[in-house]
């Protein structure tokens, strides 16, 4: 890891530290809006606008692993997002607006239109929608940007209580349009990448804490990890967690520049399946403790319930690669796998 | 944070180009008949194609020329033995001599045995059987019970070992055996040997398989000679030779592509349109494969680089046994093989049903699952 990289993410620890405690984590979940002073926080450290590939301080990989450290601290703001449709936009050379974004998932989206100037369509689960001014969207070869003012039309939330929203196109505003080939497919890419590499980073936070705890944790006279089914159970959710973000690796390295589509169904398929299996080992390893609100457990494993269904589940991405493989002979299995080295 | 890093690694020049010499090759073999594809590929042995692996320089790759080998990198010869388990070329006769004896002998053994032994690996005319497993000693190997004892000029051997692959083919086996103490002082006093498996008082018996193969055997063990000069890193050291190379032994390829040719077959059958659900289940293993090469190619990088990731080799095997052990189960469901037991069997129905029957040796062979989540626990500090 390069030493600027550390040092940001240094940083990071230190403003969540500083300025997320449990009662804000709890108000955001409650209302839906985000504790503006986190923001401010990131935005002052210049973290809130990184995820262009050519401008800001920050290359693409470092952003990414800022990313999975916010994650990591199940941060209750749109970073993700941000970075995302900053990503986009820089891509396609729209003038990026200052301040909080928010992406709609193509997956998601119905009957999205871009005609005369003018937007259609529903998009649902649109993350934090009623609490940002602009998105980024595909409607057919257009990448566009659009001001979301008052174009809520539904308020919802994810299973880890993230607002997830329902937009009528017609009511949003084109900014910007630009042309971009297969948009929504770079879109959704991007966008299960991200997921991916939250992913990642919330299951490195699952692993660390079940370590101290079952480290902690006194049963029978000795700590609980001294159990060989417990230290099995450990090595399990060691290797998941291992796996996930090697594979997220792998796709944010082939991704600098766009993404890789394969990579990407690699990463956001092997992530997911690691999100489910590593908060099942996480739970039991936790018992009845970590089955409560108040316990923190709980952030993580419900953004990763949450998170592995966003921007295409697993089943989306597996059926995704074995038809490119199906499609492509199976004697070419073999090239695409080694084809990136 | 506790995570493993897996830092990809960017293969060289030479690797990319020795990586289409060595497919040529392959598929040129194939064509003529001299192998077809088969599952589990370090099982099925052919002393003709493993010296034409030595001709053309495939084995003792990282080796110093003087002792036969070819002063390539980690990283090309890797490249070489994937593409050969790709196909489930027949790479039993040499392999255990390649990958692990040969390195032994190498780093630890005499100049004598480096002298006489190592160009014959290499060229692929000498090939390597391991005597570790006893009857009462299997995953606790310091429990070993065959005994050393001191001669004139060297050590008699007595004891008996089992479970040892391709002894009967094999020229030489390196085995661990007690030449001090007794079997509760552990790992004290345990040393490893080049034994002559053509020497008197060796005796090599058959152990079918599950399946009624021929792989593995017991060899017995009548006052052997073995010659000073034939320790591998000298009396007493036998256990610190058997845990420093196991980085080695459980991150490379074959650790997750056994059942790939049947993975292969299983897409070729199941066509080029297939259902959505039988899509996402292929493409599940799809997923899995792509992100174990990643892991293994990455400590193959590290290994290059000098260091010494156990734990994250502990990690690859334990998650690439699963999953090649998971391919049969998977492709099966979608592939059903009720009617292929009467047909002619095609490639497909070959390879899965003695994949099926072969599987459960993957994840006992070269460390159990429940070692090897042993040793991850110790790498989080658990023990």
């Amino acid at each position: 890891m390069s030493e600027t990289r550390d040092l940001m993410l240094r940083s990071l620890d230190r403003i969540v530290h500083d300025t997320l405690d449990i009662n804000a984590r709890v108000a955001a979940d409650a209302s839906g809006q985000w504790p503006g002073k986190l923001w401010a926080a990131l935005d002052e450290q210049g973290m809130t606008a990184i995820g262009e590939v050519t401008e800001g301080d920050l290359g693409f990989a470092d952003s990414m692993a800022l990313v999975g450290r916010a994650a990591y601290h199940a941060l209750p703001l749109p970073l993700a997002e941000t970075v995302l449709a900053r990503r986009l936009l820089g891509r396609a050379g729209i003038d990026i607006p200052d301040g909080p974004l928010t992406v709609v998932a193509p997956g998601v989206a119905t009957e999205v239109a871009l005609t005369g100037g003018r937007l259609s369509g529903l998009a649902r689960g649109v993350p934090w929608a009623r609490a940002i001014s602009h998105a980024v969207l595909a409607a057919g070869d257009m990448l566009v940007l659009a001001d979301i003012s008052g174009a809520t039309s539904g308020q919802g939330v994810n299973m880890a209580d993230e607002p997830r929203d329902a937009l009528d196109l017609g009511r949003a505003r084109v900014v910007a349009s630009v042309q971009m080939s297969r948009a929504a497919s770079a879109v959704e890419a991007d966008g299960a990448m991200l997921r991916a590499v939250q992913l990642s980073g919330a299951l490195s936070r699952v692993l660390d804490d079940a370590l101290s705890w079952t480290g902690d944790r006194v049963q029978f006279g000795k700590p609980i990890s001294k159990f060989q089914a417990v230290q099995h159970l450990m090595a399990q959710l060691a290797a998941e967690t291992a796996a996930a973000s090697a594979a997220t690796d792998m796709a944010v390295v082939a991704s600098v520049a766009a993404p890789d589509r394969f990579a990407v169904a690699v990463a956001k398929a092997r992530a997911g399946e690691a999100a489910g299996k590593g908060s099942a080992i996480a739970h039991q390893a936790f018992g009845a403790m970590g089955f409560t609100r108040e316990h923190h457990l709980q952030y993580a494993t419900r953004r990763l319930w949450s998170w592995r269904d966003e921007f295409g589940g697993e089943a989306y991405w597996q059926a995704e690669l074995g038809r490119a493989i199906a499609a492509n002979g199976a004697d070419r299995l073999w090239a695409t796998i080694t084809g990136t080295g | 944070m506790n995570d493993f890093r897996f830092e990809p690694v960017a293969m060289p020049a030479a690797a990319v180009a020795l990586r289409s010499e060595v497919r040529t090759f392959l598929d040129k073999e194939m064509a003529e008949g001299s192998f077809k594809p088969t599952v589990g590929a370090m099982v099925a042995a052919d002393p003709a194609f493993s010296r034409k692996c030595g001709e053309r320089g495939y084995l003792g790759m990282t080796w110093p020329k003087e002792y036969g080998g070819h002063e390539r990198s980690a990283l090309e010869r890797y490249v070489a033995i994937e593409e050969m388990l790709a196909v489930g070329a027949p790479v039993m006769a040499h392999w255990i001599a390649d990958r692990q004896s040969g390195p032994q002998i190498l780093r630890h053994g005499s100049e004598r045995a480096k002298r006489m032994i190592l160009p014959e690996i290499a060229a692929g005319r000498c090939y390597f059987a391991i005597g570790m497993s006893e009857p009462d000693t299997g995953s606790d190997l310091a429990g070993v019970k065959s005994r050393a004892s001191r001669t004139e000029g060297g050590y008699r051997l007595n004891g008996r070992k089992v479970w040892t692959s391709f002894a009967h083919g094999s020229h030489y086996l390196i085995g661990l055996f007690r030449s001090s103490g007794r079997p509760e002082e552990r790992h004290i006093g345990l040393t490893q040997f080049i034994v002559d498996l053509k020497a008197p008082g060796i005796t090599i018996r058959p152990i079918l398989n599950v399946y009624g193969a021929h792989e593995f055997n017991e060899v017995t063990f009548d006052d052997v000679f073995v010659p000073e000069d034939m320790t591998v890193g000298g009396e007493g050291q036998g256990w610190a030779m058997v845990t420093s190379e196991l980085a080695y032994e459980r991150s490379g390829p074959d650790r997750f592509l056994s059942t790939f040719p049947l993975l292969v077959e299983a897409f070729r059958e199941l066509g080029p349109d297939p259902h959505p659900a039988a899509a996402a289940e292929f493409g599940r293993l799809v997923a899995h494969l792509a992100t174990l090469r990643h892991m293994s190619t990455s400590i193959a990088g590290m290994l290059q680089k000098g260091e010494s990731p156990a734990t994250q080799a502990a990690l690859v095997k334990d998650l690439g046994t699963t999953f090649e052990q998971e391919i049969p189960e998977v492709v099966r469901r979608v592939l059903p093989l009720e009617a292929r037991f009467t047909q002619d069997k095609d490639l497909y129905a070959q390879l899965q049903q003695l994949a099926l029957q072969q599987m459960a040796s993957y994840s006992l062979r070269g460390g159990t699952r429940e070692i090897l989540r042993g040793i991850i626990a110790r790498g989080l500090g658990l023990r």
